[in-house]
């Protein structure tokens, strides 16, 4: 009897079917992606919950880098600034000061000779007092 | 004792108080010719029989030792000439060149009469200066007796009167009580009245108090505050509470070289507080003063006073810088004599 009919791939009609050459053709040209996009296809094999704690992760990383960079902008410029008019002026004027006082004691010390290099410069003082008194 | 009227919280009819403000303010409690700086008397010695509390000063020189600590700011070029005519008399010309404001040129003259009641200290004192543009600033201060002294104070741009007030104080053993009459209109019925007491509850505390009633056609109130303050031997703490608001100073002075001080403010009227911190910096061998402050309002300043020695002159550089609007305003003056 004709009744049963072995069901079997070959036994289809081939024309509903498409040809095996034009299959893999088909599917390279649907399937046409870039390098990056396959690789991140592979991500895929990762659970979900991996997935988004490491996108969570580096995307707030990105955004406090960023934060911490204009952040860092701003307090070096803020610093700078105000070292600028609070400090300063009082440090060019006690180095100056230094400077003059290194200065006259040297000239002293040239005058006087080397005793006289104390601050005070005293025994080279003495002799003019008794004079005016 | 600068104007009463800046401190009050009813805002004083006219704005010329900033105007005012140099000229009310140079001559507050010592008045000694022709250059000193007024020292800050701090009360008479505790000579008297047997009381060891001594006079506290008066209500407004409460804060004014920590307010010295901060810079002010600049604006502009100034120039201070300042003569002394005699051992009674100076006179004072400023010529302003400003950027903001307006420039101008103004004459000063102090006189300093011949009761003298103290080594610093003499009476009357009158003081006066007129704008090119007319406005007058005059303070008259005389010691009536040998505990009041009163004042007069007037202030006019151009030709208005912008504050009249007279004050008569009191300085008892231990206490000082003083009274301020400002702006009094008998024609509108308005005016300021202000009553100060401050007591010294022992050698390192005074309490004291104040009120102002101010009166327009149609409304009247009244503030009152309380103040106290401190003296360590190297600090003096001041806290004034009241109903236009909360402010603390703190004064400290670290060496003879460093004085520090922080300053609280917060006003009702405005809900706002703010923090500041000061610190003066006096190098007598650099001929150096420098004074710099930092605000809770993001606000850096500084001011550097310098003595070109062998000519009497004196240069100062000021310079402001706010961070959070990103305003800066510098100035320098000149001040010969």
């Amino acid at each position: 009897m004709a009744g049963i009919e072995e069901l079997s791939p070959a036994v289809g009609p081939v024309d509903t079917r498409p040809p095996e050459g034009e299959i893999d053709e088909d599917e390279d040209e649907e399937l046409d992606e870039t390098f990056i996009e396959r690789l991140w296809g592979l991500t895929e094999m990762f659970p979900d919950t991996l997935r988004s704690a490491a996108e969570v992760t580096v995307s707030s990383s990105v955004t406090m880098a960023k934060k911490l960079y204009s952040f860092s902008r701003a307090a070096l410029w803020v610093g700078t600034t105000s070292f600028m008019i609070l400090v300063l002026p009082v440090v060019f004027e006690t180095e100056r000061l230094q400077l003059e006082q290194q200065q006259l004691q040297q000239q002293r010390q040239i005058l006087l000779g080397p005793n006289a290099g104390m601050s005070g410069g005293m025994p080279g003082m003495m002799p003019p007092a008794p004079v005016k008194m | 004792m600068g104007s009463v009227l800046a401190a009050s919280s009813p805002p004083p009819p006219g704005s010329g108080v900033v105007q005012g403000a140099p000229g009310l303010v140079s001559v507050p409690p010592g008045f000694s010719m022709p250059s000193v700086p007024p020292p800050s008397v701090p009360g008479q010695p505790a000579g008297e029989t047997g009381s060891p509390l001594s006079n506290p000063g008066t209500y407004e020189e409460c804060h004014r030792k920590c307010k010295e600590v901060f810079p002010i700011q600049m604006e502009g070029v100034r120039l201070v000439i300042n003569k002394g005519l005699s051992n009674h008399f100076q006179v004072s010309h400023t010529v302003t060149l400003s950027t903001l404001a307006e420039s101008g040129y103004r004459f000063g003259a102090t006189y300093v009469g011949t009761q003298q009641t103290g080594p610093a200290e003499s009476f009357p004192v009158m003081v006066g200066d007129m704008d090119n543009t007319g406005s007058l600033n005059a303070q008259v201060i005389h010691q009536l007796t040998s505990a009041v002294r009163s004042k007069i104070a007037i202030q006019t741009q151009q030709h208005k009167f912008v504050n009249w007030q007279c004050d008569m104080e009191y300085r008892g053993d231990d206490f000082t009580s003083a009274v301020t009459l400002g702006n009094p209109d008998v024609l509108l019925s308005s005016g300021i009245i202000v009553a100060h007491y401050l007591q010294s509850i022992s050698p390192a505390l005074a309490l004291g108090g104040e009120l102002v009633y101010h009166r327009r056609p149609g409304e009247e109130g009244a503030v009152p505050s309380l103040m106290g303050r401190y003296t360590g031997n190297n600090y003096v703490a001041t806290l004034t509470l009241g109903g236009a608001g909360a402010h603390a100073t703190y004064y400290h002075r670290a060496n003879d070289q460093l004085q520090l001080g922080v300053e609280f403010e917060g006003s009702m009227r405005t809900q706002e507080t703010a923090v500041s911190f000061g610190y003066q910096l006096d190098l007598p061998k650099a001929n150096l003063l420098f004074k710099g402050s930092v605000d809770s309002n993001w606000v850096v300043g500084a001011v550097l006073e310098k003595k070109l020695l062998p000519l009497p002159l004196s240069l100062g550089l000021g310079a402001f810088l706010n961070q959070k609007k990103n305003k800066f305003q510098c100035g320098f003056n000149v001040t010969v004599g």
